[in-house]
């Protein structure tokens, strides 16, 4: 190698060739992270055809049609007012096919939300490793000062559009964490409603051994209904945190894809700084 | 200094338990770390490619385990069924019931309620419901018995014989839906005891020859049962419901009640219980349910 070349590459521009970054994510972190996204789709999916077969919410059979499911109900009013699906033939069950395996397979589903069910109690235990051993379970824990940061940090996300769009500044709350209060609070629910779903669904499939489990939980009904209402909030959950991301920028992603960051101060200290 | 530390040496020695204990839970400055830039072009290189081969693989194993109906609406016409697949939801299954039978215990009651609790049951007959008429020439035959011969009881022979056991019970269905309902019967326990089956068994085979499918045409039911289930002293061959005789939506004259199982495992109008070493065949289990329904 010709000597001139090499010299003026490490002499003249060092910082090129050598990079400072942090590490954001345990690579078992990231690992379940991403297993989540199929597990969590299968067990939505799933549960939706599970749900099919015995609805929790229902209403006295129609007298015209015998419909007595509120989902069928939402799918014949969307195709009664949604233009383009006026010529869908099978209103009762546009919920089903839309949102679910299908309707009228429950032995499937069945076996399918065993399986994910299964895998996703194995993810989770893999995820809390991750934390515990990457010591990332300290930047999810809540603080004395959260709740007023988080009403700063929705302030921003509200006004941000509006911002934008009048071309004016808008301002990032400053935060020297690796979370800003929002996201801590999001990341630090989501397990917590993981937990959960494990909980009510063990207390609805097993209500006779683990009877004690479905008492704590107000009983077997109660179960089944917070089973149902669960599953929101990781759809309620999932919705802000891919726009976010992707908002974010590409160093954000990155990070859970292969654990480092280039951003060495949280993005705010560094906007402000500027 | 060292006076004061003599006044307070609790408030010190408190304070840095404190200090230590917010320094655990605190979070730590992210440690930067200096690294060759083309290393970790390679590393990430490397992440991302694996991250997109496990995209790829993960839409290659939903369309190995998704319902065929489902992928025909993605637009997926090929057939992707296969033994392969049968097989391996079968092993989740498996798993699921193995953890039914690690979970149950023969010593664990199942809630009992208060009449005020009762709640509607339905007629839950997955065909048609059968014509009452088979309710006048009813038997119950028991066979696998270790004396050999099969026996044939009447409804009067059972209700005179053994002692009714009364409980109120939910009753829970695969669908999810369930029903606490108030029940008579004698316990399966005692019918055992009177006609000892053979002494290796392990399985009851329970069938009723009346049920029927959707369209109304013969559709014999059978179902598989473990003999310490069996055993459980609140399983009962019920004879009454709401403290009179059963009616034929319910399973008249006699019905399983097995409330550590699944609806789906109560049979009614059971015609004949035969006792089996190996597992015997199942009606649901054969239509892609679980083999155990433990709940």
């Amino acid at each position: 190698m010709p000597p001139a070349k090499q010299t003026k590459s490490t002499s003249t521009v060092p910082q090129r060739q050598h990079v400072l970054v942090v590490k954001r994510h345990h690579l078992l972190v990231r690992w379940s992270h991403w297993l989540n996204v199929p597990i969590l789709l299968g067990l939505v999916l799933s549960g939706i055809s599970i749900y099919w077969s015995s609805p929790v919410y229902q209403h006295k059979p129609d007298p015209t049609t015998g419909n007595f499911d509120v989902a069928a109900d939402i799918g014949i009013w969307l195709c009664a007012h949604v233009p383009g699906l006026h010529r869908y033939s099978d209103s009762p069950d546009w919920i089903y096919n839309h949102l679910s395996l299908g309707p009228g397979m429950l032995a499937l589903a069945l076996r399918l939300h065993w399986l994910c069910a299964y895998s996703f109690m194995v993810n989770g235990m893999v995820y809390v490793a991750g934390l515990l051993l990457g010591g990332g379970w300290r930047s999810l824990l809540p603080r004395r000062t959260d709740l007023f940061d988080a009403l700063r940090m929705f302030r921003y996300y509200i006004g941000f559009p509006f911002a934008k769009l009048l071309r004016r500044k808008w301002r990032h709350p400053r935060f020297n964490t690796k979370y800003n209060a929002l996201q801590r609070a999001a990341y630090f629910s989501v397990p917590v409603a993981g937990c959960l779903s494990v909980a009510t669904g063990w207390a609805i499939h097993k209500p006779m051994q683990l009877h004690w489990l479905a008492a704590i939980l107000g009983g077997y009904n109660a179960a089944r209904v917070w089973h149902f209402w669960l599953l929101w909030i990781y759809i309620v959950f999932l919705v802000p945190h891919l726009i976010l991301v992707l908002a974010d920028g590409w160093d954000t992603l990155r990070s859970m894809i292969v654990g480092w960051s280039t951003r060495l101060e949280p993005p705010a200290v560094i906007a402000h700084e500027q | 200094m060292s006076s004061k530390q003599n006044r307070h040496p609790f408030v010190v020695a408190k304070s840095v338990a404190m200090k230590k204990l917010e320094n655990f839970f605190a979070e730590q400055p992210p440690r930067k770390i200096e690294m060759v830039r083309a290393r970790l072009h390679q590393l990430t290189r490397r992440d991302v490619l694996l991250f997109g081969a496990g995209a790829v693989a993960a839409l290659a194993g939903g369309g190995f385990l998704l319902p065929r109906e489902t992928l025909n609406r993605l637009g997926v016409r090929r057939s992707m069924d296969s033994p392969g697949k049968e097989w391996f939801l079968n092993r989740a299954l498996r798993i699921d019931d193995d953890v039914a039978e690690a979970l149950y215990s023969a010593n664990r009651r199942v809630p009992t309620y208060t009449k005020s609790q009762i709640t509607p049951l339905k007629n839950n007959y997955n065909g048609a419901t059968p014509d009452p008429g088979y309710i006048s020439g009813w038997n119950l035959i028991l066979d696998g018995l270790a004396s050999g011969l099969s026996v044939s009881l009447d409804i009067r022979n059972l209700t005179s014989r053994f002692s009714l056991q009364e409980q109120i019970t939910r009753l829970v269905c695969v669908e999810g839906w369930s029903a606490v309902a108030w029940w008579a019967g004698l316990r399966f326990d005692d019918l055992i005891r009177a006609y000892s089956p053979v002494s290796q068994a392990k399985w009851a085979l329970v069938e009723s020859s009346v049920n029927l499918d959707a369209y109304g045409n013969p559709d014999p039911y059978f179902m598989s049962l473990d003999l310490a289930t069996a055993r459980h002293p609140q399983t009962l061959l019920a004879t009454h419901f709401n403290g009179q005789p059963l009616t034929v939506d319910h399973g008249a004259p006699l019905r399983l009640l097995v409330p550590v199982k699944l609806g789906l495992k109560n049979v009614k109008a059971i015609t004949r219980i035969s006792y089996f070493a190996e597992e015997p065949r199942d009606y649901w289990a054969e239509r892609g349910y679980s083999r155990y329904d433990g709940i």
